[in-house]
């Protein structure tokens, strides 16, 4: 898993909660790498699910909430830091069916090593979308919160069916989008 | 955990993180180096590569002038191969045929044009392959000239009159009153007309065929159109699509019906495009065809338009005055401009090689010795360039150097001080003389065609000696001097072109005139040297018999004496 993914999840917490409680979960956590992370490294995902596991017990709120949160975090991050992926694009749909297509393959670029999810797009009924994400990852969940992140960032009202296609693993799911003015 | 320590802790993590993502960047620096010296020795592979593939195109481009020049080669020993029995063929049955009308025996007399006729046309089908294959290999050449429309139109009339008759068609010639002159190809021109007056009246039976030609007035340019039409079978509108294309023919079945090689159209085609002109065809099946012919009535060449004319054109032509002395130059441009010449004067050989290149002039006079370029050099220069060579070059000179000049080609000599009423003659080219009065001797080594010379020149009143190679004929003119040499090419043992340099090398027999006979299709370095040391060229079973008596009597009268 890219460094940022870690980075940018302890600023969340440092953000949301403290940095106390950064240290405190960085000291009960057990981590490989000694909880050093850069950006541009690349780490064991294990580490990223420990560290959420941490912050769970550390705050009571489940694991699958706190993913999803930091998924709609990290949009808003991604907007800051990578601009360039966001020009002439000007609806959460615009943005989705390019992940694979352009940013993927943009990221590839500078991380060849770079094991990514697939999210597999389908917009033939107007109005809607379906986004299939597959990994070996289990972190379906964050990426629900980035497609969330998507729709808020561009300030639409859309509705979000989630279904599981991994038996409860949160290695594949498929979104379902609705835009709220599409014909149902 | 204090404060201070806990800061610490971050701070620690900090430098770490710092320190790994230093060592990430160093990696991915020097990975991108190594990508970069894998991409340059790639290019550097790529570059041998090309290198080594344009070695292996180079190779297939060499080879494949190699199989042009078999090609070419093949087909020129294919018209001597062919031509030669031809020749035969033609001169002999033509010979027959004066003879039956002499004796009074007019029953052979059809069986014998039919002979004639069979071979002429078998001669026209392996000129036609011929001309087609200079034209697909880029060596057809135009030689622009300005003759009379009326008077090319009467000849063609003449010589396609008894084809058309044969079929029991009529020909109608429709010229209209201000035709008067055109420059292009005549040779093509007519070949052209010939071509399509012979479809004509190959597929009309019964018809009348018209020939029509008038001037279509432009702002740009006239140009004259030619119209040949038929009441023959005409064509459908597919026929109509594929006529224009070689080696087709209407369909299989009009070659077995009519023959015909199917080249005529393809080559009437190129010949007028290569004239600026074009060739367009309607027809009705059942009812004819009309052929139309639109041609520039002045056909310009490519490099005219760089010509730049200094003055008003003279009548006679443009005289190109090369040398060094002006009294020779102003007396020079006295005596001629008087006789309707243009003259351009260049004072020393460098300026007048430029000069003839510029100006192409219809004749140059050169001094030989001169300050910066000599004569020799000039005169060298101008015969190795193929688009200065046919110019005649008169030499102007006090040196006696006659052998050296025509060694190198000049037309003709005359010494300083000039006689202008001679150099004028030379010019002009003004030659007659009685025939029969001199020895022809006849160089081949085929035995029946020196038979047809021999009796074709012995019916004109010339004495005839044979000899059968170049080594016979050195013998022979060892003997004595004949008036003239009519001289084969390719022969065994010493072939034309050594005949000829050894009879230039001899100092005695250097101004016997030579007129080669051949029928092997000359390449254009060949026919400059032979126009450098012969006078004329005549191709076997290609050749008029009366143009050859024509030259024959020509050289005659501008012999030198003995």
């Amino acid at each position: 898993m890219k460094g940022i993914v870690f980075t940018e999840f302890l600023e969340m917490v440092e953000d949301k909660f403290s940095p106390e409680l950064v240290d405190r979960i960085l000291d009960t956590a057990e981590l490989p790498s000694g909880g050093v992370y850069t950006a541009v490294g690349t780490y064991d995902h294990r580490e990223m699910i420990e560290l959420v596991s941490c912050l769970s017990k550390e705050t009571g709120i489940n694991c699958a909430d706190l993913l999803r949160s930091f998924g709609l975090y990290m949009f808003e991050r991604f907007y800051i830091l990578f601009p360039q992926y966001f020009k002439d694009i000007s609806s959460s749909f615009e943005f989705l069916e390019r992940i694979e297509g352009y940013i993927h393959v943009e990221v590839r670029k500078l991380y060849p090593e770079a094991e990514l999810p697939s999210f597999a797009c389908d917009t033939s009924e107007p109005g809607h979308l379906s986004l299939t994400y597959r990994s070996t990852r289990p972190f379906a969940v964050l990426a629900e919160g980035l497609i969330r992140g998507c729709v808020a960032h561009y300030g639409e009202a859309a509705d979000i069916e989630v279904e599981d296609l991994s038996g409860g693993a949160g290695t594949a799911a498929r979104f379902l989008l609705t835009r709220r003015d599409a014909p149902r | 955990m204090s404060g201070i320590e806990q800061l610490e802790r971050r701070l620690e993590r900090e430098k770490r993180a710092r320190k790994a993502a230093e060592a990430i960047a160093e990696e991915k620096t020097r990975e991108i180096y190594e990508a970069n010296v894998r991409l340059q020795q790639l290019n550097g592979r790529l570059e041998e590569l090309v290198q080594q593939r344009t070695v292996e195109l180079a190779a297939a481009r060499d080879e494949a002038v190699r199989a042009s020049r078999a090609k070419s080669d093949f087909l020129a020993n294919m018209s001597h191969e062919l031509r030669t029995p031809l020749n035969a063929i033609i001169g002999y049955s033509e010979i027959l045929l004066e003879e039956a009308a002499e004796l009074g025996q007019p029953a052979l007399r059809s069986d014998l044009e039919k002979i004639c006729g069979a071979g002429r046309h078998l001669l026209g089908l392996i000129n036609d392959i011929l001309d087609l294959s200079k034209i697909e290999a880029g060596r057809m050449e135009i030689f622009p000239e300005t003759f009379v429309v009326p008077g090319m139109l009467a000849e063609v009339q003449a010589t396609i009159e008894p084809l058309v008759a044969k079929n029991g068609n009529r020909l109608v010639v429709e010229a209209a009153a201000d035709l008067a002159e055109m420059r292009s190809d005549l040779t093509k021109v007519r070949q052209t007309l010939f071509n399509l007056l012979s479809n004509a009246a190959k597929f009309t039976r019964s018809g009348t065929i018209t020939l029509g030609a008038r001037r279509l007035p432009a702002a740009d340019g006239d140009h004259i159109e030619f119209r040949v039409a038929d009441t023959g079978i005409g064509m459908t509108d597919e026929q109509l699509r594929k006529l224009f294309q070689a080696f087709s023919q209407a369909d299989a079945s009009t070659a077995r019906r009519y023959g015909g090689t199917g080249l005529g159209l393809a080559i009437t085609r190129h010949f007028c495009r290569m004239l600026d002109g074009e060739v367009s065809v309607e027809s009705r099946p059942g009812e004819g065809s009309v052929f139309t012919l639109v041609l520039p009535a002045r056909y310009c060449e490519p490099e005219a338009a760089e010509r730049a004319p200094t003055g008003a054109p003279g009548r006679q032509g443009l005289l190109l005055v090369i040398d060094d002395d002006r009294t020779t130059r102003e007396l020079l441009e006295a005596e001629f401009a008087g006789r309707g010449y243009r003259v351009v004067q260049a004072v020393g050989g460098a300026e007048g090689l430029r000069l003839a290149r510029q100006l192409r002039p219809d004749a140059i006079t050169l001094d030989i010795v001169m300050p910066d370029v000599d004569g020799w050099s000039v005169l060298r220069s101008l015969k190795d360039d193929p688009e200065l060579c046919r110019i005649p070059v008169v030499l102007v000179t006090i040196l006696g150097d006659r052998e050296m000049a025509y060694a190198l080609g000049a037309a003709e000599f005359v010494t300083k001080p000039v006689d202008p009423a001679r150099l004028a003659d030379v010019l002009a080219r003004v030659a007659s003389a009685a025939r029969g009065e001199g020895e022809v001797l006849v160089v081949d080594d085929d035995t029946v065609t020196r038979e047809v010379l021999r009796r074709t020149l012995a019916k004109q009143g010339w004495r005839v000696t044979e000899a059968a190679d170049g080594r016979e004929c050195l013998e022979r003119l060892g003997r004595g001097r004949p008036a003239a040499i009519l001289l084969d090419l390719m022969m065994p043992a010493m072939d034309g072109f050594e005949t000829l340099e050894a009879i230039r090398a001899r100092a005695e027999w250097r101004a016997i005139p030579v007129v080669v006979v051949t029928a092997k299709d000359l390449s254009r370095e060949e026919t400059e040297w032979l126009t450098r040391h012969a006078e004329a060229v005549f191709q076997k079973g290609a050749y008029d018999r009366s143009e050859l008596i024509d030259e024959v009597e020509r050289m005659m009268a501008r012999r030198v004496p003995a």
